[in-house]
């Protein structure tokens, strides 16, 4: 077979992780295994897609790949693919592989496979259907070279430990109407990684108001490494951002400990975090459902306990 | 007669854009019972039923339609004096009840026109937001013109003295004093006969296109309506094994639409009946069952009839997102407000569910919170809520209940707990009340503990047939192996399922919601009630046991044995408001607007009832959330438990 190669998503700031991902698999299906990339950031990106199994790294720093998304990209890759001729391109599932893949697609008129779980071979892939109750193999037929977008995560990145030759390559900039980047913003990450904390400490609606998940902060700050995460009644009742948000229709977390303050513990929260290993509930109703399932159960107001708590944590970690 | 086939040849053509499609498209299993759909035929058409839920708009409508039925032969006697003055219709032409007949309707058709103009620029209900305006306009002042012609024609040949009977004509001729007896009056005979049969022409040729094709597209699309409950989704064939070109589904683009759905698109009057009631709308979402519709109509009338069939080259559009967003489709609570409404049966929930099954199973399309719910359903514990099935029997502590076991003789009543039911706090309260009634009543009953699973209705709303299906088939069989014939459920969905669309997957079963039950067995004096409770109550119809199956009085009945004293919410019974969780909404997010629960639990505040009481436990978890976030005093309780407490059965109240 022809080679393999890989679409490979660079900033001055780095290799995305896809690239280095596809490059892993690329590196099983046999052939020769090569990179391209475009944009300010690729002869930088070079060594690290060597090391993932690039023997070539076809390079371009233009800005002109920053600047305008999809169309001079595609382009070039055209032009590459009419010289060197593989017989497969990995595309990362993101916004900016979609978008060259599609385009370049309209170019060669080859075959394109979109949301691509696994790649069996140069003309095999895998794909997810049913919500992903079953699994389809797909023949990829038509001229060569096959497109392939890859759904993010979908292999493990591991290093070859080798190295790459660098081709540098000139930008094909294509005439006719195009759009053009004029602003980047990048939206900041709000909320805790409730996901990957030890401790998370949840606000529900007892907590009455916005203003009080800053005790739940302080006491997660005494902690430390805890996160705080908030039931669907705090969220809905806009105290806290939907990032906060545990159970059903929020975030599923499995800490070591889960310390809910205020949270009746209906079933649709109960769903995210039943998984603790530990479970404490502050709750002043001693009815409250949370405190069936909580390993401690602490029946009182929880505007004395948690600052409470919260003092006892620092006198303890202080001594 | 060269004006008239010019006028037929447009017509024809531009219908035939429409018909091309018609015919290419899907056909829908929609000829079952004929004598039912010619009964609905009668009373949605010709009775005009259900343009009178709203009254000054039906009797507008009323009276422009059956003025056109009357009128029709009038139409075809001006063509006839055009060709040759002075020849009228065998037998009625100068009947006097016809001209009668004629006269009346004809104005009725003129008042109507000015009801509706006093509807549209006067009143300018909300409903119309979006409709075409100025195309209605154009319609109405053409139906005027033509009512008003065809009058002036009438009174211009009482003055000639060609009219027999001109006292059968009071408004002819009484309009006929306006005209002499002399050659400008033979003239304007003249004008008025051919400018009556001109705006007729006219109208014919711009049918077609406009939003009045509903005048030809309204008989066969009620006709083709579903017969049976609304809540009754059809079934997809969802062919594995078959050719892979035949495998759809749903609705991906514009010809995947069944020709029913099609039909759907073509009666459309932009009414905006649909838009006032919907729960999305009203709460400010971008849906609205208008807006999607004629949305979708648009896109359709943009397919090529002529392409003819699909070669491949051709790469039609899907229609999410291309004619209506994402956000549209996964907005709607299903709760068929709006196909109650329709005054020509179009089915809006239908089409939805058909476009979220192929975004769900043909490209994993959906809002990505309800994947936990998907997932739950899938599997191993077959429950929404990921919980152990093992925990479905955890709600009976000290109640004395039969869990069958496999082998067991089959109870009377199979009590379908659910999962809301078996894991739901607020829920449970309702299974415990049930039970509890259940065994004062005498009843044999049993459960089928962890052997019972999600009935598959969240999955299936969602669009997930397939899921749905293998569930239906799972559970249908454990009915077959428990021989299970009669299911009590206190879950409206549940309910609606397991009466409506089980019996698509081979089961046979009586189906009763816990309600109609209970108001059986107060009935038959099996539960005996001393009516002491006290204070009052107001009741919230579920969509899915109410709007979309009937059961509007069962519940009623139940709390009117209680004692309460029950006050209506001013939107109750058939166009009760939804509280947010149809359409598995439940397991999604709201962001848009405000919150359907909140804008239905103030609804129900506003009673000053100190109750509120519910028959689903989805309803209950809503409303309930919205009660806590209100910080309200009211209580939200299942009718089952106001009843269990009115007989004196220990129960905490939630």
């Amino acid at each position: 077979m022809g080679a393999t190669w890989v679409y490979a998503e660079v900033t001055p700031e780095g290799t995305l992780p896809s690239a280095l991902e596809l490059l892993t698999k690329a590196r099983t299906l046999g052939g020769d295994v090569a990179a391209v990339a475009l944009g300010p950031g690729a002869t930088n990106a070079a060594g690290e897609l060597g090391a993932h199994g690039a023997t070539t790294v076809y390079a371009s720093d233009d800005q002109v790949f920053a600047d305008r998304p999809g169309r001079p990209a595609a382009h070039t890759l055209h032009q590459l693919i009419g010289q060197h001729t593989p017989s497969l391109i990995l595309f990362p599932g993101s916004y900016e592989g979609r978008d060259v893949a599609g385009c370049l697609q309209a170019l060669t008129g080859s075959t394109l496979m979109a949301n691509v779980t696994d790649v069996a071979g140069p003309s095999r892939a895998q794909t997810e259907i049913f919500g992903g109750t079953k699994i389809v193999e797909v023949d990829l037929a038509g001229p060569e070279p096959r497109l392939v977008l890859v759904r993010p995560k979908s292999f493990p990145a591991e290093p070859s430990g080798g190295t790459a030759e660098v081709v540098m390559v000139d930008a094909v900039t294509p005439t006719g109407p195009t759009a053009t980047i004029v602003e980047r913003h990048a939206e900041a990450a709000t909320g805790p990684k409730l996901e990957e904390a030890n401790v998370v400490i949840a606000g529900g609606r007892g907590l009455g108001g916005p203003e009080p998940f800053a005790m739940l902060d302080d006491l997660a700050a005494a902690i430390g490494g805890a996160a705080v995460g908030a039931s669907r009644a705090a969220v809905d009742a806009g105290w806290v951002p939907y990032a906060y948000q545990v159970g059903q229709t929020g975030k599923t977390v499995k800490p070591e400990v889960y310390i809910a303050a205020g949270i009746s513990g209906a079933l649709q929260h109960v769903v995210g975090m039943k998984g603790a290993k530990r479970i404490v509930a502050i709750n002043k109703d001693a009815d409250a459902p949370i405190l069936k399932i909580a390993d401690l159960g602490v029946v009182g107001d929880l505007f004395q306990i948690v600052p409470a708590l919260t003092e006892e944590v620092r006198r303890r970690a202080s001594s | 007669m060269a004006v008239i086939a010019v006028a037929v040849v447009v017509f024809v053509r531009r219908a035939s854009a429409r018909m091309t499609l018609l015919r290419a498209a899907p056909a829908a299993a929609r000829t079952a019972d004929p004598g039912a759909r010619a009964r609905r035929e009668l009373a949605h058409v010709l009775g005009q039923r259900k343009l009178f839920q709203k009254a000054l708009p039906g009797v507008m409508h009323a009276f422009i339609f059956w003025g056109f039925l009357v009128l029709f032969p009038t139409i075809i006697e001006a063509m006839l004096a055009i060709v040759d003055d002075g020849r009228s219709l065998p037998v009625i032409g100068q009947a006097p009840w016809f001209l009668f007949l004629v006269d009346v309707f004809a104005t009725l058709v003129a008042v109507g026109i000015a009801i509706a103009f006093y509807i549209r620029k006067v009143q300018r209900p909300d409903r119309f937001r979006g409709s075409h305006m100025e195309e209605a306009d154009k319609i109405l002042i053409a139906i005027l013109g033509i009512v008003a012609t065809l009058l002036l024609w009438n009174a211009t040949k009482i003055a000639l003295g060609q009219t027999l009977h001109p006292s059968a004509e009071p408004v002819a001729n009484a309009l006929s004093n306006l005209f002499g007896t002399g050659q400008p009056t033979e003239t304007l005979e003249r004008v008025f006969v051919w400018s009556h049969v001109l705006i007729v022409l006219g109208f014919l040729a711009y049918l077609p296109k406009s939003k009045h094709l509903h005048i030809i597209t309204a008989v066969p699309n009620v006709y083709f309506a579903k017969n049976g409950p609304s809540g009754h989704l059809e079934k997809l064939e969802i062919d594995l094994e078959g050719p892979e070109e035949d495998l759809r589904f749903g609705v991906a683009t514009a010809r995947d639409l069944s020709k029913k759905q099609l039909l759907d698109l073509f009666s459309c009057t932009e009414c905006g009946r649909c838009q006032e009631v919907c729960p999305a709308w009203n709460t400010g979402k971008p849906l609205s069952p208008k807006l999607l519709i004629m949305d979708l109509r648009d896109a359709v009338a943009g397919v090529d009839p002529a392409a003819g069939e699909p070669t491949g080259e051709i790469e039609l559009q899907p229609l999410v997102p291309n004619a209506v967003t994402d956000e549209v489709v996964w907005d709607c609570v299903t709760c068929g407000a709006c196909m109650r409404e329709c005054p020509v049966d179009i089915e809006h929930v239908d089409t939805i569910v058909d476009l979220r099954r192929n975004l769900v199973m043909a490209e994993s399309r959906f809002p990505t919170e309800a994947g936990t719910m998907l997932r739950g359903v899938e599997g191993p514990n077959q429950n929404p809520w990921s919980q152990p099935a093992s925990a479905r029997t955890d709600w009976i502590g000290d109640i004395p209940v039969r869990v069958l076991a496999p082998g067991d003789p089959a109870p009377e009543y199979l009590f379908w707990v659910g999962c809301a039911g078996a894991f739901d706090d607020r829920a449970k309260k309702t299974t415990q009340s049930v039970a509890r009634l259940l065994n004062a009543a005498g009843v044999d009953w049993a459960v089928l503990g962890g052997r019972e699973r999600c009935t598959g209705d969240p999955a299936r709303r969602m669009g997930h047939e397939y899921l749905f299906q293998m569930l239906a088939e799972q559970n249908v069989a454990t009915f077959a192996d428990a021989g299970i014939t009669k299911v009590v459920a206190t879950c409206a969905h549940c309910f609606n399922t397991l009466a409506n669309e089980y019996p698509d997957y081979g089961a046979t079963l009586e189906v009763v919601h816990h309600t109609e039950l209970l108001s059986h067995l107060l009935a038959e004096r099996k539960l005996l009630t001393t009516p002491g409770a006290s204070g009052t109550v107001t009741y919230h119809d579920a969509c899915y046991l109410g709007r979309h199956n009937g059961r509007f009085d069962p519940p009623r009945d139940v709390l009117g044995s209680t004692g309460l004293t029950a006050t209506e919410m001013e939107r109750a019974r058939e166009r009760s408001f939804c509280c947010g969780a149809g359409g598995a909404r439940m397991w999604m997010e709201e962001d848009a607007g405000t919150r359907i629960n909140d804008t239905r639990f103030a609804e129900a505040q506003g009673t000053g009832a100190d109750t509120l009481a519910v028959a689903c436990p989805y309803c209950f978890v809503m409303l309930d959330d919205a009660a806590k976030a209100a910080g309200s005093e009211m209580r939200v309780a299942d009718v089952a438990t106001l009843l269990a407490e009115a007989l004196g059965e220990p129960t905490t109240r939630p």
